[in-house]
């Protein structure tokens, strides 16, 4: 420990270097930093735990078919069911085809909707409002943000799926963990296009208890199974993870990316270490000389690379800190608005990002220490200079 | 007569490269007495930096016996050679080997740091010591601001700081010009003289082992000859012969 400050010191002996080797820690950590927001968005359930208790039965060959709405009786039969909704995905377009135009549409059963999706608290208009208008819609603060809606006013979905154009009138907002979707009444699409009649993309269910989901995941689909119409129940957390590995499993490569830019750090900061060990080698000797133990050298050497490591990484993550607000607003107003909706400044994103930086530090040390230390003192004396 | 202060008994030291075998220090034996001042001299490849770091504590011998004082140096473990070594003997080297990034007063204050001393008591011994080579002024100096011949007094005050019993120089003044070489021997002298260190200096250099009481000539591993100041030097004409037998 007595030659901790020389590794201070010793930092400062080749200013250029140490500040290139601190930057190339800085900018990947930063990046490696964005890349985690983003795992951690897509992991994070975007209905707060809540979740976990509910359940969504769909057609068991994919979303795209659909299965008849009386299924819905015998099921909310079932123990453990303590609610139950029609969800169907409307698709559809908002004034074009634009990416920033995407949001999801769903065509609901409003009654009981608001009994299951209980994270929705309403802060403009009524529940009242919304059920009693055929034609009104529910929708996101955010998205009300984004189009300037207000209470009253009104907008035209064009439909694909459904062949209607759904003339809808804002009559309630929302706040809610996902604030980027819109809910209306699923009648007025019946109405208007007839071979619907009757049909559910989705039936939603909130469970009472936690056994309760795992019994009725297999009850309601062992109920169907040999029906022209077979099931698929999950939880809603695995129905979105299921989505989410259909987008071709962004995580998977978000992940290598940042084991990619981690390990370039690593080897950034190791040859680092390793110059400045090579060109210490007889001052090395020289205060083993002086009576000091391996030990000391060993510390010495690892605090340098930590100091290293750790600046630069806490400069990366302080960078971060500073930049994501901004980094935010950007993408909220992108197509990827829902995406931005849902991320944080996650504190266990900047753990990570220490414990790597950590890691780094004491990797890229590690080897030059020991043989530092190692080295017999009469080689270092021998080596000249 | 008490016992002589170093004693070194049939020291063998061997180096062994692939399969040959490489004896540098062929059953040498030395003795030398506390507060006497050694020159060893000898053709390069003689092993002369080898016995002097065998003397130190930084190598350990094939074979054979070295003492200092009370310490039985070539059989202690790795730990007891650092404490040997950082509580008895001073390092003067030919290049100097100051730490650049520390100035003077750290460099002396560093063998400090393995003793019990307060900072209060670092401090009066380093500006002791940095006085005493007549460096007081140039404290905060760093080494590159100093001239070779004040990095090497620099480095002797470094040597002197714990007050160790015996002072080991490898060619001191090898490095330097005749002027800042001769204060350098001085220097040494008057540690020999006046503060009673023993001291074992490698030199190649005649009228640096003129100062010496005492020259050891080395060749090819063995001592050839064996000089005994009658005064209280041995003089120039005994350090020239030694170099051109
Ligand atoms: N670690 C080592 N491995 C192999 N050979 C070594 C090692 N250390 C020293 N030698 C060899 O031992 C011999 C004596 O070396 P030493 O450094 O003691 O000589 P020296 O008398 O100090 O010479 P010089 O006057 O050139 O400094 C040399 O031949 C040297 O090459
Ligand atoms: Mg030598």
């Amino acid at each position: 420990m007595k030659l901790i400050p020389l590794a201070f010191k010793n930092i400062l002996r080749k200013k250029t270097r140490s500040i290139l080797t601190m930057a190339s820690i800085v900018l990947p950590l930063f990046v490696i930093c964005i890349l985690g927001t983003m795992i951690r968005t897509l992991e994070a359930d975007p209905t707060g735990g809540k979740g976990m208790f509910r359940l969504i039965v769909r057609h068991k060959v994919s979303l795209a078919n659909f299965f008849p709405e009386a299924y819905r009786e015998p099921v909310k039969q079932m123990p453990g069911v303590a609610a139950i909704t029609i969800l169907n995905w409307f698709g559809g377009q908002y004034i074009d085809n634009q990416p920033r135009n995407m949001f999801q549409r769903f065509a609901v059963e409003p009654e009981s909707f608001l009994a299951v999706a209980d994270e929705i608290t309403i802060v403009e208009g009524t529940a009242q409002d919304w059920t009693s208008d055929r034609r009104g819609v529910l929708v996101g603060s955010l998205l009300a943000k984004r189009y300037g809606w207000k209470i009253g006013d009104q907008f035209v979905l064009k439909g694909d799926i459904f062949p209607v154009n759904l003339e809808l009138t804002v009559r309630a907002i929302f706040k809610a963990p996902d604030e980027t979707s819109v809910y209306f009444n699923r009648t007025y699409v019946e109405e208007s296009v007839p071979w619907a009649k009757g049909l559910v993309g989705t039936l939603w269910i909130k469970a009472d208890s936690p056994d309760a989901v795992a019994r009725l995941t297999r009850m309601i689909d062992e109920r169907f199974e040999n029906t022209p119409y077979p099931t698929k129940t999950e939880t809603e957390k695995e129905f979105q993870n299921g989505f989410i590995s259909m987008l071709g499993n962004v995580k998977l490569v978000l992940n290598a990316i940042s084991l990619a830019i981690g390990l370039v750090i690593l080897l950034i900061a190791a040859n680092t270490m390793a110059m400045t060990a090579r060109e210490r080698v007889t001052e090395i000797a020289v205060l083993r000389t002086l009576g000091f133990p391996k030990s000391d050298i060993l510390t010495m050497v690892l605090a340098e690379s930590l100091i290293l490591a750790l600046i630069g990484g806490g400069l990366g993550l302080a960078f971060f800190s500073l930049m994501f607000p901004g980094f935010r607003q950007g993408l909220l107003e992108s197509p990827m608005g829902g995406f931005a909706a849902g991320m944080k400044l996650f504190p266990e994103v900047l753990i990570v990002g220490f414990l790597i930086t950590l890691a780094i530090g004491l990797a890229a040390g590690l080897v030059p220490a020991f043989r530092s230390a190692q080295r017999e003192i009469t080689d270092g004396l021998r080596q000249v200079a | 007569m008490a016992e002589p202060f170093i004693r070194i008994e049939s020291i063998v030291k061997q180096y062994v490269r692939d399969t040959q075998v490489l004896t540098v220090l062929d059953g040498l034996s030395l003795s030398v007495e506390e507060g006497d001042f050694v020159a060893l001299m000898g053709p390069s490849g003689s092993g002369k930096t080898t016995l002097l770091n065998l003397i130190a504590g930084i190598d350990k011998p094939t074979s054979g016996r070295i003492a200092v004082g009370k310490s039985e140096v070539s059989s202690m473990s790795e730990a007891a050679l650092a404490r040997y070594r950082s509580e008895n003997i001073g390092f003067i080297f030919q290049l100097y080997n100051l730490v650049p990034v520390l100035t003077a007063f750290e460099n002396v204050e560093l063998p400090l740091l393995l003793t019990k001393m307060s900072r209060a008591q670092r401090r009066k011994q380093v500006e002791l010591a940095l006085s005493i080579v007549g460096l007081a002024d140039r404290m905060d100096h760093y080494p590159r601001q100093l001239s070779g011949g004040q990095e090497q007094r620099v480095a002797i005050a470094r040597a002197i700081a714990t007050d160790p019993k015996v002072l080991v120089a490898d060619e001191p003044t090898g490095d330097l010009d005749a002027k800042s070489g001769e204060e350098i021997l001085i220097l040494l002298e008057r540690l020999n003289d006046e503060f009673k260190k023993t001291i074992v200096m490698v030199t190649h250099d005649p009228r640096a082992a003129s100062r010496a009481h005492r020259l050891v000539h080395l060749d090819k591993g063995v001592l050839k000859e064996d000089i005994r100041a009658e005064g209280r030097e041995v003089g120039l004409e005994a350090a020239r012969s030694a170099v051109v037998s």
